[in-house]
């Protein structure tokens, strides 16, 4: 049985002569799986027009590109334009209704559970339409390196929405934390990433006082409940009572430093202390203030540097743009770009490509990109192909190759969901993974084939996708899989499509397609 | 690497021959139990939960001067400790395990932890998944590592198991490990002969993967469970003796851990996930926050020991977290990262009571002047179980880079 065996997989490994041999266009299918959320038919054709480095720069500049159809397209999404007031005013309501049902022992029929789901108002829909105008934008935008470098950002400064008031909070953070940045200097992105209530709420630095600090009165808010709560407690204090560490710890080892960039437990606290009084305005609860009355006066000493007593909000804007520019953090994070452009075990080369870029234009991150995305590194053949998709990757370079656009309903959000990464839902500061291990496994691969036949069905809530009668097996092959389809998958779709009904036969190549080991390495 | 047989043996051949596996391996799965029938089911608080407020050292006078608002209080006050032996006790949320405790099958290791020095949650459980605290460069688990050297058994997808879409590290590496959610839910999504024909060219595609890296690993090992899975009907099997698995995720891997198990799969490992343990804020004493987790947590694990019941002899649980908490609350009546926390190890052969030393609160006597320290290394524990259990013969190859000791174990099995 042996011999089989083996001749199988040698013929696997042979690439489809018709596309693969071109060097040039394997570059260029390179350059989209990897800064982009997928090829349409026709990219590979358009890049090779305009040439890759102008590619690049012109990518690199999306305030340039038009992108009037995503803008009507976004239109309809009132979460984009909600002031985080409003929002904020909205999971206020949706918490005091959550109360009153519990209160009359009301804990919820299934037929409510259902109607919040078909038709969801108030905070639920705009955290859903959140999660489904980011797929929409990823899927349909021009500047697709741009929202590429969105989602690199959104998950290098992640978030948890599920967190109390980031429910309301992450549609701002996203829309004036992160956007206006991602290809600006990291500087000012991680400035206004710390400064951003959805930040304070999920590491807890609005709960980080000095010690012994007390507030000038108490916030009247909730009213006869925090009084009540006095009233049976009358010795304990209320609210924080110093520092916590939960934020500085990961803005050194996530945000900026690493986890090796020569930080102790005791600079955690000094930044901690740095950054006490960081916090929100108590009455909108969506705009930041700097509380003086919270705020560690003394004098902090930080990896050997001595921040003299008396230095207010300005001593922690100063150590942020210190940490931003700090070698270690120039290494970090040049390493998770590569390791999202490249490969999961980031190249060196590319990695010094990265920080001599920074170095150059003080952290200019569309300078950095483009110094990753032309080094050596990116363009060895090695790297092609290696990464395996993640679900929004699948999903959105589905939607990009077959031409679908995305319905009005919430279900690319939904689809997300149930391939395991939520936008905006994962709880660990460390944001999704990366590595295509983390990603891999028995569960995962079935979800994506039974998604990849839902959505060649046409039964996948969320994608509106045309019958296209001229779909035969080579757009098939050359449109979904860029003509790089190995032998057994080659067989496979010949096989099990021949002597079916011509639609089903193109349901089945579609969906086979879509699933195919090709389609979910990028 | 020995690997892979049932594989090689069981689709892709016979694919190419034109025979329908499917149909041949049902016949082939209706045959009995698989293994020694020894199941070590490991359970991870990811977050690192607080030990001294699930395992309560309400002896220790400094527990309470360190958590003026946090304390649980002392036995027999309202929302008091369940006394254990007079100095620790049970969080009272946790009384469900309190019956096996007393039937002394419930064994508790304190001040358990990892040798390096982290506070940061992801260094920590990558430390204690790869089994190499300290180093980082180890891209397999241990219970994968145990799994590839442990020698006679029988190769069985289901030999390692980890409940949920995706493979924890714990269980990475070169032997079979199959990540599953929902018993009923999984494979392809469409019955009778449409699906047996949709299952097939999957599988034949990805048998086809060049180098049979994980993908295509992760494929066969799906398809192989999927017909296993079938044939034992095991979705199917509600829970016994009366055994009430609470409706929370965690409560829902217990079930399916127990489904597994019963169904005789040869399932060796089992794994599941457990979160909520990052205390940092109002983390709540008797009732609250951790009181609500660990409600979750203990009342899952009594309804899985129930439910395997006299099985339990050959199941052992055991649990674990990446780091403890501070001994002192926190500005926010919570917690932040610490270092030594407890375990448990419940069922089979368990030796019941509090193990291991116990450090004690004095700011002396902890690690920094401000955590619990450690006293038992996670290997020693860990080492301990799969050795006594398992009947593992080569931690050396298990934790790389220690010097197993039977001296240093506690004794808990």
């Amino acid at each position: 049985m042996r011999p089989l065996v083996l001749v199988i997989s040698a013929l696997a490994m042979t690439v489809s002569p018709a596309r693969g041999q071109d060097p040039g266009r394997d570059s260029i299918i390179h350059l989209l799986h990897r800064a982009t959320w997928g090829a349409r038919p026709g990219d590979v054709d358009q890049v090779a027009r305009i040439g890759i480095t102008t590619w690049i720069d012109r990518q690199l500049r999306p305030e340039a590109i038009a992108d009037r159809t995503t803008d009507r397209f976004l239109a309809r999404y009132r979460v984009l334009s909600q002031s985080p007031e409003e929002l904020v005013r909205l999971f206020t309501e949706a918490q005091r209704a959550a109360r009153t049902r519990q209160a009359g022992g009301d804990t919820g029929t299934m037929m409510r559970r259902q109607r919040r789901r078909d038709a969801p108002t108030g905070i639920q829909r705009a955290t859903l339409e959140l999660q489904q105008a980011t797929a929409t934008r990823a899927i349909l935008s021009e500047r697709q390196l741009y929202e590429v470098m969105v989602d690199v950002w959104t998950n290098h400064f992640n978030v948890f929405m599920a967190k109390n008031l980031d429910r309301a909070l992450t549609a701002d953070y996203i829309a004036s934390a992160i956007r206006p940045h991602a290809l600006g200097r990291f500087e000012d992105l991680l400035i206004a990433t710390a400064r951003h209530p959805a930040m304070l709420v999920y590491l807890d630095n609005v709960q980080s006082v000095a010690d012994g600090a007390q507030p000038p009165q108490v916030i009247q808010r909730g009213r006869g409940r925090r009084a009540m709560m006095q009233r049976q407690e009358p010795r304990r204090r209320q609210g924080p009572q110093g520092i916590n560490e939960n934020y500085a710890r990961e803005l050194l080892e996530l945000h900026t430093l690493g986890v090796d960039g020569g930080y102790t437990q005791d600079d955690i606290i000094g930044v901690a202390r740095v950054l006490t009084g960081w916090s929100l305005d108590p009455r909108s609860r969506a705009r930041f203030q700097f509380h003086r009355w919270a705020h560690d006066q003394g004098e902090k000493q930080i990896m050997g540097q001595v921040l003299p007593a008396g230095g207010g909000e300005n001593e922690g804007v100063a150590l942020l743009r210190w940490l931003a520019n700090h070698p270690s953090t120039m290494r970090h994070v040049s390493g998770k770009l590569c390791a999202r452009f490249v490969a999961d075990v980031p190249p060196d080369g590319c990695i010094d490509a990265g920080v001599h870029a920074w170095k150059r234009t003080d952290g200019d991150i569309a300078a950095v990109v483009r110094a990753i995305l032309l080094s050596p590194e990116f363009w060895a053949p090695v790297h092609r192909e290696s990464k395996f998709k993640t679900p929004f990757e699948f999903v959105t370079s589905a939607a990009r190759a077959l031409g679908a656009a995305p319905d009005t309903s919430f279900g690319l959000a939904r689809l997300l969901t149930r391939l395991g990464q939520p936008l905006f839902m994962y709880s660990a500061p460390t944001g999704y993974p990366e590595r295509s291990d983390s990603w891999v496994s028995s569960t995962a691969l079935f979800n994506r084939f039974n998604i990849a036949l839902a959505i060649a069905s046409r039964r996948a809530p969320g994608l509106a996708l045309r019958a296209d009668a001229s779909l035969d097996l080579a757009a098939v092959e050359n449109n979904l899989l860029q003509g790089r389809v190995s032998a057994s998958t080659h067989a496979t779709l010949v096989r099990e499509t021949t002597g079916l009904r011509p639609a089903d036969a193109r349901i089945l190549m579609v969906g086979l397609a879509l699933g195919s080991p090709e389609f979910q390495r990028q | 690497m020995q690997r892979r047989v049932f594989v090689k043996a069981g689709g892709l051949a016979l694919v190419s021959m034109g025979l329908d596996p499917i149909f041949l391996d049902r016949a082939a799965y209706a045959i009995g139990p698989r293994g020694n029938g020894k199941t070590l089911v490991c359970l991870f608080q990811r977050g690192a939960v607080d030990g001294l407020n699930m395992i309560i050292p309400h002896g220790d006078s400094a527990y309470y001067r360190e958590r003026p608002r946090i304390a649980v209080p002392r036995p027999g006050r309202t929302g008091g400790a369940l006394d254990l032996d007079g100095y620790f006790g049970l969080h009272p949320a946790m009384a469900p395990l309190l019956p096996y405790w007393q039937a002394g099958t419930l064994g508790i290791v304190h001040a358990a932890g990892s040798p390096a020095r982290t506070r940061s949650h992801f260094d920590a459980q990558d430390y204690m998944e790869t089994g190499t605290p300290g180093r980082k460069s180890t891209e397999d688990g241990w219970l994968n590592r145990h799994l590839a050297h442990a020698v006679d058994h029988t190769e069985t997808p289901f030999r390692g198991v980890a409940m949920g879409s995706q493979l924890p590290r714990i269980l990475r590496g070169s032997a079979p490990a199959l990540a599953v959610g929902d018993l009923r839910a999984f494979g392809i999504q469409a019955r009778g002969a449409v699906g047996d024909k949709l299952s097939r060219a999957f599988e034949s595609m990805y048998a086809g993967e060049a180098g049979g890296g994980i993908v295509a690993k992760s494929s066969a090992e799906g398809f192989e469970a999927v017909r296993m899975l079938r044939a034992a009907d095991v979705g199917r099997t509600s829970p016994q003796h009366g055994a009430t698995y609470p409706q929370s995720p965690f409560g829902q891997s217990m079930q399916r851990i127990a489904q597994l198990i019963k169904a005789d799969l040869g399932t060796e490992i089992a794994f599941a996930d457990v979160g909520g343990w990052d205390t940092h804020v109002n983390q709540g004493a008797s009732e609250g926050q951790l009181a609500v987790r660990l409600r979750d947590f203990a009342a899952a694990l009594a309804a899985f020991a129930t439910d395997l019941d006299e099985r339990m002899a050959d199941v052992v649980v055991l649990t674990m977290s990446e780091f403890g908490r501070t001994v002192a609350e926190n500005g926010s009546t919570g917690t932040d990262h610490g270092t030594g926390t407890a375990m448990m190890v419940l069922g089979g052969g368990t030796r019941g009571g509090m193990h291991g030393a116990w450090p004690g609160l004095d700011p002396a006597d902890r690690a920094d002047g401000r955590d619990l320290a450690v006293t038992t290394d996670f290997r020693d524990l860990f080492g301990e179980v799969l050795v006594k259990h398992l009947g593992n013969t080569d931690l050396g190859q298990v934790f790389p880079g220690y010097t197993p000791d039977q001296g240093r174990w506690v004794g808990v099995l």
